[in-house]
């Protein structure tokens, strides 16, 4: 099918994110042409702005407006405990939960070697730095319980074993609020493995 | 269990098929090439959501469409379970009682099957990886957080094998990374032997009495499991981990070398032994497939006394290869209580009460119809 220029270039522009395949993109694309134009001037401006404006924050690897970001920045938090995690998205996550009141730090990413990702390819480097000052006496591994999450976590664990620091692992297990019945067979399992005393 | 009915939709040579089926032996007839044994794989594949003969799903769709639907009703002790399988080129989607399944560990189980196709007669002769598919597919049926830990254990020995090829040619020296890929690797693969120890056990058990019985008193079976580093059944997993650590701290340098991990269960074995004697190095051609028809009729013993249901037993083309004293035992074996689909060209010359009362079908191009 043939169309004219500007608008599949908008089809193409908008299958370069992600789980957007062509239909997708020519149906948003069409819909955008039925929309008001400050509307599209709006999301075109929202589109800049969000990619001019935001970096990451220096300390934590946050995305961030301000440098120092929010969390680094405000001083009622505790910082004695630092919650590793490997997406600015793990740390909303983390927030809206509204339970944790330490800081975090942002790697980007896992230890794979299949994709060529290393330790020196995360934001490792910076949490060594973060943990030279003595203020920090836990660090919480929140990478993701898969291979690649696991081994990140005890990678930064080795590192840091010798600086006496209590390093600490997320659980996993079964969903709170959930029916034992419901859980399948693998998380009960891993359940059943990370049991404790009562 | 056994499957009331099947439907096909794009499916090898299949355009469309519909078939209902009861509880009993089901013989598929047909000339070569016609679509019988596409028939047994479909059921197959609808158990294990994947082929026995490919690893390759694409293969399993229709030349030139898009996707591959196959659908069955499997009735259990329970009621009847409606169970799907779309095969596209994009993946697979699998559903159980319209409940669609994300991991395939929750699809695979639901229903049970067990194929003895020709190349099982190669079970003892064959190479390990066919013995190492075997039980990886067995005790899978059984166990689906085997199938998750096997998953695990295979992504853990790509990033391990890669890494050892990265330290190879120099790319990389950070030996902190290969220290905690292989306590990973440990980890799983001492889960993995546990479990396969487990399972060779009771398999042993079922398939010892068995093998006498065809043997006419005269065999007696034994089944090994023949583990690339030294851990023996009686260990617990503690001392399996350090047997481990010590074998890997020596071979350290070598794989390194080598750039690829040479020991664990993708590299054990399976030996059986008739009166003591190594089948596979010492056994006739006769013994080694009285072994593998033992094995596989101790398989359908072992589903049941797990899951408490016969499975479905899958015989494509190995009735006219077994003697008759083989062939008799077998249907002696499975009469009355396990389903079978049976394909060959030709029943004449099996003189058995069970293919007496069979149903049968006829295979032409792609097309399959219930003889009357």
């Amino acid at each position: 099918m043939h169309y004219p220029e500007p608008i599949s270039k908008l089809i193409d522009s908008f299958m370069k994110l992600p789980g957007i395949g062509p239909k997708t993109a020519a149906r948003l694309a069409f819909f955008v042409l039925s929309m008001k134009e400050d509307t599209v001037l709006d999301f075109a401006k929202a589109l800049v702005n969000a990619k001019r404006n935001l970096s990451y924050c220096t300390v934590c690897g946050h995305i961030t407006d301000e440098d120092p970001c929010y969390i680094c920045k405000d001083q009622r938090r505790d910082r004695t405990v630092i919650c590793v995690v490997q997406d600015p998205k793990d740390v909303i996550a983390m927030e809206k939960m509204k339970e944790f009141n330490g800081l975090y730090h942002v790697l980007h990413g896992a230890i794979s070697p299949m994709d060529g990702i290393g330790p020196e390819d995360i934001n490792i480097a910076d949490l060594l730095k973060r943990l030279q000052d003595e203020t920090v006496q836990e660090v919480i591994l929140a990478t993701n319980p898969n291979i690649e999450g696991e081994a990140t976590a005890m990678y930064i664990s080795r590192l840091l074993k010798p600086s006496g620091i209590k390093i600490t692992r997320i659980a996993h297990g079964l969903p709170v609020g959930g029916d034992l019945e419901y859980a399948d067979e693998v998380t009960l399992s891993k359940a059943l493995e990370g049991r404790r005393e009562l | 269990m056994f499957i009331e009915q099947l439907s096909l939709k794009n499916y090898r040579n299949y355009e469309e098929l519909e078939a209902q089926f009861e509880n009993k032996v089901n013989v598929i007839l047909g000339e070569n090439a016609q679509g019988k044994t596409n028939v047994m794989e479909s059921i197959y594949v609808l158990a294990m959501a994947k082929s026995h003969r490919t690893s390759n799903d694409k293969e399993l769709i229709r030349w030139d469409q898009d996707y591959a639907k196959i659908e069955g009703r499997v009735k259990k002790n329970h009621g009847s379970l409606p169970i799907h399988l779309i095969i596209s080129k994009k993946g697979k989607k699998a559903k159980v009682n319209h409940i669609e399944k994300q991991k395939l560990s929750q699809f695979i189980g639901n229903m049970n099957v067990v194929m003895f196709a020709p190349e099982d007669l190669h079970l003892v002769k064959g190479n390990p990886q066919v013995r190492r598919r075997f039980i990886d597919m067995e005790i899978g049926q059984v166990s689906a957080v085997y199938i998750h830990e096997m998953s695990q254990y295979q992504k853990i020995l790509q990033q391990r094998n890669h890494y050892l090829k990265l330290l190879q040619s120099r790319k990389q020296n950070d030996q902190t990374i290969l220290e905690i890929l292989t306590e990973q690797f440990i980890g799983m693969a001492v889960r993995i032997i546990k479990r396969r120890f487990e399972f060779l056990q009771l398999l042993q058990n079922w398939a010892m009495p068995i093998h006498k019985g065809i043997s006419r008193g005269m065999e007696t079976l034994k089944i090994e499991y023949k583990p690339s580093v030294e851990v023996s059944e009686d260990q617990d997993l503690s001392k399996m981990i350090k047997a481990f650590e010590d074998k890997f701290s020596k071979v350290k340098n070598r794989e390194i070398e080598r750039g690829v991990s040479q020991f664990g269960p993708h590299r054990d074995d399976l030996l059986f032994f008739v009166n003591g004697k190594d089948v596979q190095s010492f056994g006739s051609q006769g013994q080694q497939r009285t072994t593998a028809l033992s094995v596989k009729l101790a398989e359908i013993e072992l589903i049941h006394s797990e899951i408490g249901e016969y499975p479905i037993l899958l015989l494509d083309d190995v009735l006219s290869e077994l003697d008759n004293y083989r062939q008799s035992h077998l249907l002696n074996t499975i009469q009355g209580k396990v389903q079978t689909f049976v394909t060959t060209t030709s029943v004449d010359g099996i003189d058995h009460q069970t293919l007496k009362e069979a149903s049968t079908y006829k295979v032409e191009a792609g097309v399959m119809k219930q003889v009357q």
